[in-house]
């Protein structure tokens, strides 16, 4: 994890992000015969063709790449529900639940299945979309944190990308916050000026965490 | 006799000048339509609630002169003094297509009796008759001098009857196109008065043809030779302007233009009913139910004359004449069409025809050389109408077969086969030709077959679903106009039925490899059709028209030629084995096919097997072939599908039924099945057949019995039960066979024993939920059935820790007689007491015991790892047992189903060792539970 080594830039770069993300499995449909894989993530299959069978995306992707399969695409990137939930992010306060990984998902399926996925264009725009949205909710969301004196945010079905953009600066924000709130801050800030941050803020970060 | 008055209500505006009006009703009489000349607009009237607001057709530019119907009342046709002829969706209205176009107003138009013709004629030359399917033109009959003021199909649908305002009737033959009669001046001579039309009808049952005579009366004429019969004369004082024919055919109605309708006998020659209006009445419609007659006057005035008949009298849809059991002579005649998809393609090369164009392509190469003159092109016109009554007998079998369970089919344009009939033969895994689009002649495990028809040629494709192992065949274009397809893993085999004299039905094999040059081979058939195909490993089968079962080698030797029993439904070939239906005798009147099987050992010589195969009452065989075990199977269009067992000396058994499944929406088009699945393609409901593109995808969908709803509430547990019971009688049976020919048995043993042992677990969870529904008897039952003596203990214990002592003790009753048997069973071998377990099973379980067993069939080694693999296993079942039974017993459904997730989990063998034993936590990467960690700090 890049964020052991150096606390505060505790983001992860895309494309780990999209390396997480290719855990989540996805329907596809093989033109192969071939046994049962077992991997230590799991047994997949036995594949038959043209019978559809749940692989992790990666399995997934690296199958289409060999011309061994396509990719159905999952429900949620149906034109008919994307717009459903452009139309209902665009309306409601609360974040649509849409899959954790929705953002590097329909990447990935957008560079290695593109013919597998009807209306492509239009799918597309739409993810762009409802990214651009949910980015703007966020950032007008974090307003909050300045206005009243905050320890902790609720965000309710906020994707992977989401919120591995905003960690760092709320977590550091929420921390700052919570220094400047703390009476052992005020009390140190009395005595002595010249404080010791690291060794004290330990202590009050992890219990931030766990809550 | 009586003169009432009728109110009549405005349908539609009328300038003071007469117009000609048409009335109908469609067939379930719920709807009236109505349209006058001088208007517009189409009116669908309500006829069960009058006051509801009529829905207007407002399509054409000009007047609306002509009105049809299709005859199962899905379709609407108009034509119209603008010169167009117009579809339209019923009782919808929505418009679909300008048919066809005249140069002149159309003042008539009709359907034939299966919908799929529709004629349409007015001041043009000619009567243009219309495929309904694709807009193209079958064929232009010229002859009248006069605009052509009527047109009727005969109801047998050999000819069509038009008449011309000069008073001309010409009788048309369908079949050839040519003229049959042409009776000159017979009605009267209206010269150019379009206000009324002379008009024209085949009496129901099509023996009679009622055409307004010159002195004021209705003349009948004979169907075959035109001859004058007799007439209807009475009190008509003018000429006669429209006459009806009851449903039954049993009354005419005819109004004349003396502004009075009559009401006649036909049988009395005798009028019994008159009415008077004020106005001419220029159309008339007898509801097709019930005893009434919707009038139309040339104001535009419409009305309901109800009753029309005297009550006293029979009514007018009494003993409506069903016209099957003549027609189905006719339907002999024609149906070498059947599978026939590219009829409609060389109905659009009529079409160019007729514009004047004499290049024919799928006529080339037959007549390259030839001249185009005139005779010439009458002849090919010949030889191409003879398609005609082909392409409906195709249809009604087409979409008759694959009716769907709710009879939801009125979205299709064509009327599905009212009355049921011989199913025709057919391929399985084909779907029915679509204009324009490509379509399945063969689909099955291994690939498809797909073909297009497109400029008179076709072009096929053939695609294995493995892209990896599957050869590459490369498209062909397909001169023949093939309809039917096999595929396996060799090569492919072809065949198209005859079309006309010149085009011969011709059987193709093309081998997908082969040492030598040329290897493809072709068989011509004169006289006869083929009918169905199939393929095996090394030879090709073919059963004709002549009932002939032709077998060929691969490389194409003729080498038997046997005669089947009836007209052939279908045939399947696998490996050895062929499996050919066919008809035993006409179908049921409660509509159930007479069919019968055959199976064939092709290398042997002999036949295998032999028998009836059973069918839903209504149904008809839709798909038919071999499970992945080589099992007989058969899908019928209620979604039923039977597979062959040798169970109680060899019977169907019901495997699958889509009425189970609950899911009207969904139509199952089967494409094979294996011992537990069935695959199939899952097609959205009214369509029951999968398209090419894209690419079908399979659904798996479990085997089960259609069991009753059984009071134990276990459905699920019933049904594996049964479903194991099938396999290891079938497993049971081919280690006999196997033991028999001296074969090793050793992997089947291995096959048998896990079946018994998941056996065992689903009947100790049916005790269980039995002692829990209280069916103590049942329980009793399903401990004899238990295989295994360490099962039987489980039983105990599991009754035990239910609190059922009574149960306890009958069931170590049971364990005692069982285990006392067996020590007899093994002292004394091929003793087949009265124990229901079998021997295999009885092997198995003698393992344990300290006496040899003499029986057994199994090797040292492998009863040893038997014994140890199943000890451990029940060792574990036992201690989930004794843990239950030592805690409180607070909740016994939650138990039982506690044991149920054990069973599972000690079945599911890890293949895998580094595995996840729970299956709900397939991701275990190291990043993952470090993404967990941050999610956990995000809150």
């Amino acid at each position: 994890m890049a964020g052991t080594s150096e606390p505060h830039a505790s983001a992860f770069s895309a494309a780990e992000l999209e390396f997480l993300a290719e855990d989540d499995m996805i329907e596809i449909v093989p033109n192969l015969r071939m046994d049962t894989l077992n991997f230590i993530s799991g047994d997949f299959g036995p594949f038959r063709p043209q019978i559809a069978t749940q692989v992790p995306l990666w399995l997934a992707v690296a199958l289409k790449r060999r011309g061994k399969c396509t990719i159905r695409s999952p429900e949620w990137m149906s034109v008919d529900k994307l717009t459903q939930v452009l139309e209902a992010e665009r309306d409601s306060e609360k974040f649509q639940p849409l899959p954790f990984h929705y953002v590097e998902i329909s990447r990935l399926l957008f560079d290695h299945a593109r013919d597998d996925i009807p209306d492509i264009y239009m799918v597309r725009s739409l993810i762009e979309d409802i990214k651009d949205v949910r980015f703007h909710k966020i950032g007008t969301g974090l307003e909050i944190i300045s206005k009243e004196r905050t320890y902790a945010l609720r965000l309710k079905n906020l994707s992977a990308m989401e919120a591995n953009i905003i960690r760092p600066f709320v977590t550091r924000a929420l921390e700052t916050f919570y220094k400047l709130g703390s009476s052992d801050m005020i009390k140190e800030s009395d005595q002595a000026p010249n404080r010791q941050p690291q060794t004290t803020n330990r202590g009050p970060r992890r219990q931030l965490k766990d809550r | 006799m009586k003169i009432r008055t009728m109110k009549l209500r405005d349908a539609h505006k009328s300038d003071d000048s007469s117009s000609l009006c048409s009335v109908l009703w469609a067939s379930n009489g719920d709807h009236i339509v109505t349209s006058s000349s001088s208007d517009n607009a189409i009116c669908i009237h309500d006829a069960i609630t009058p006051s509801n607001a009529p829905k207007f057709l407002r399509n054409h530019r000009e007047g609306v002169t002509a009105l049809a119907l299709s005859p199962n009342s899905t379709c609407l046709a108009s034509g119209s003094i603008d010169h167009s002829v117009k579809l339209y969706k019923f009782p919808g209205g929505n418009f679909e297509s300008n048919i066809t176009r005249f140069t002149l107003p159309i003042r008539a138009v009709a359907f034939n009796k299966s919908g799929s013709i529709l004629a349409a004629a007015g001041d043009d030359e000619g009567i243009k008759l219309v495929n309904t399917i694709d807009g193209t033109i079958a064929r232009v009959l010229k002859g009248h001098k006069g605009s052509v003021t009527c047109l009727a199909f005969d109801p047998k649908n050999e000819y069509l009857a038009s008449l011309d305002s000069l008073g001309t009737v010409i009788y048309w033959e369908l079949q050839s196109g040519s003229t049959l009669h042409v009776l000159k001046a017979i009605a009267p001579n209206n010269g150019s008065d379009v206000s009324v039309m002379n008009i024209l009808a085949w009496s129901p049952d099509g023996e009679l043809l009622a055409v307004p005579g010159l002195k004021n009366d209705v003349v009948m004429y004979d169907r075959d030779t035109a001859e004058k019969l007799f007439s209807l004369r009475g009190d008509h004082v003018q000429p006669i302007c429209f006459l009806s024919w009851s449903p039954n055919g049993k009354y005419i109605a005819s109004s004349g233009l003396d502004k009075q309708i009559l009401i006649w006998d036909v049988d009395k020659k005798q009028d019994i009913e008159r009415q008077k209006f004020s106005e001419c009445i220029s159309c008339m419609s007898w509801k097709p139910q019930g005893n009434a007659l919707a009038v139309i006057d040339v104001m535009g005035k419409y009305g309901v004359w109800e009753p029309a008949v005297p009550s006293t009298m029979k009514s007018p849809t009494e003993d409506i004449p069903n016209l099957y059991s003549k027609s189905r002579h006719d339907f002999l005649l024609f149906d070498e069409g059947e599978e026939e998809p590219s009829a409609s393609g060389s109905l659009s090369d009529l079409n160019e025809d007729t514009h004047g164009e004499f290049e024919e392509p799928s006529r080339k190469r037959l007549r390259r050389q030839s001249n185009y003159d005139d005779d010439a092109w009458d002849q090919d016109c010949n030889d191409e109408l003879e398609s005609i009554p082909k392409v409906e007998v195709h249809k009604k079998a087409s979409y008759g077969k694959k009716d769907n369970p709710n009879g939801k089919s009125g979205s299709r344009k064509l009327m599905v086969a009212a009355d049921q009939k011989m199913q025709e033969a057919f391929q399985p895994g084909a779907t029915p030709a679509q204009p324009g689009k490509r379509h399945f002649i063969c689909y099955n495990m291994l690939g498809s077959i797909t073909t297009m028809e497109h400029d008179g040629y076709s072009h096929i494709e053939i695609d294995f679903h493995d892209t990896s192992s599957g050869p590459r065949v490369p498209a062909m274009t397909d001169y023949f106009g093939f309809t039917m397809a096999s595929l396996n893993e060799k090569g492919s085999a072809f065949a198209n039925p005859c079309k006309g004299d010149k085009n011969m039905s011709t059987l193709m094999y093309r081998p997908f490899s082969s040492w030598a040059n040329n290897s493809e081979w072709s068989m011509r058939f004169e006289g006869e059709e083929v009918r169905a195909i199939a393929l095996g490993s090394g030879w090709v089968a073919a059963i004709t028209s002549l009932n002939f079962l032709r077998i060929f080698t691969e490389g194409g030797l003729q080498r038997h030629i046997l005669c089947l029993d009836g007209p052939v439904v279908t045939a399947v070939g696998n490996k050895d084995e062929l499996a050919i239906v066919t008809h035993v005798s006409p179908s049921l009147p409660t509509d159930e096919q007479m069919l019968e099987f055959r199976v064939f050992n092709i290398p042997h010589g002999s036949q295998t097997l032999r028998g009836r195969l059973p069918s839903t009452p209504g149904s008809s065989l839709t798909w038919f072939g071999f499970s992945e075990e080589g099992q007989l199977s058969s899908f019928d269009s209620k979604g039923v599908l039977r597979v062959f067992t040798n169970q109680f000396g060899s019977t169907w058994l019901p495997l699958f039924s889509a009425s189970k499944l609950k899911k009207s929406e969904e139509n199952i088009w089967v494409t094979g099945l294996n011992g537990s699945k069935l695959f199939c393609v899952v097609c959205k409901s009214p369509e029951t057949f999968p398209q090419c593109t894209p690419k079908p995808v399979l659904t798996l969908l479990d085997l089960s019995f259609p069991l009753a709803s059984s009071d134990l509430g276990a459905d699920n547990l019933e049904n594996e039960f049964m479903m194991n019971n099938m396999h290891l009688s079938r497993i049971q049976r081919s280690i006999e066979e196997r033991a028999a020919s001296g074969h090793d048995t050793t992997s089947l043993d291995d096959e048998a024993f896990n079946l018994e042992t998941s056996l065992d677990r689903c009947i100790l969870r049916l005790i269980a939920s039995c002692c829990n529904g209280d069916k103590l008897v049942r329980a009793i039952e399903l401990v004899k059935l238990l295989s295994l003596e360490k099962s039987v203990r489980g039983a105990i214990k599991l009754v035990t820790a239910l609190k059922l002592p009574n149960l306890a003790e009958r069931f170590n009753d049971i364990l005692e007689e069982k285990l006392l048997s067996e020590t007899v069973g093994n002292s004394k071998p091929k003793c087949n007491g009265s124990s229901k377990t079998s021997e295999v099973s009885r092997v198995a379980s003698s393992i344990d015991h300290p006496l040899p067993s003499t029986t057994c069939f199994l090797g040292k080694r492998n009863a040893e790892e038997l014994t140890k693999d199943r000890n451990g296993k029940i060792e574990e079942k036992e201690k989930t047992i004794e843990l239950k039974a030592s805690g409180k017993l607070k909740d016994q459904s939650v138990q039982v189903n506690k044991v149920a997730k054990f069973d599972q989990l000690t079945s599911a063998r890890p293949a895998n060792p580094f595995a996840k034993a729970a299956t709900n936590q397939p991701n275990s990467s190291l990043f993952d539970s470090l993404k967990k960690i941050n999610k956990g700090s995000n809150l």
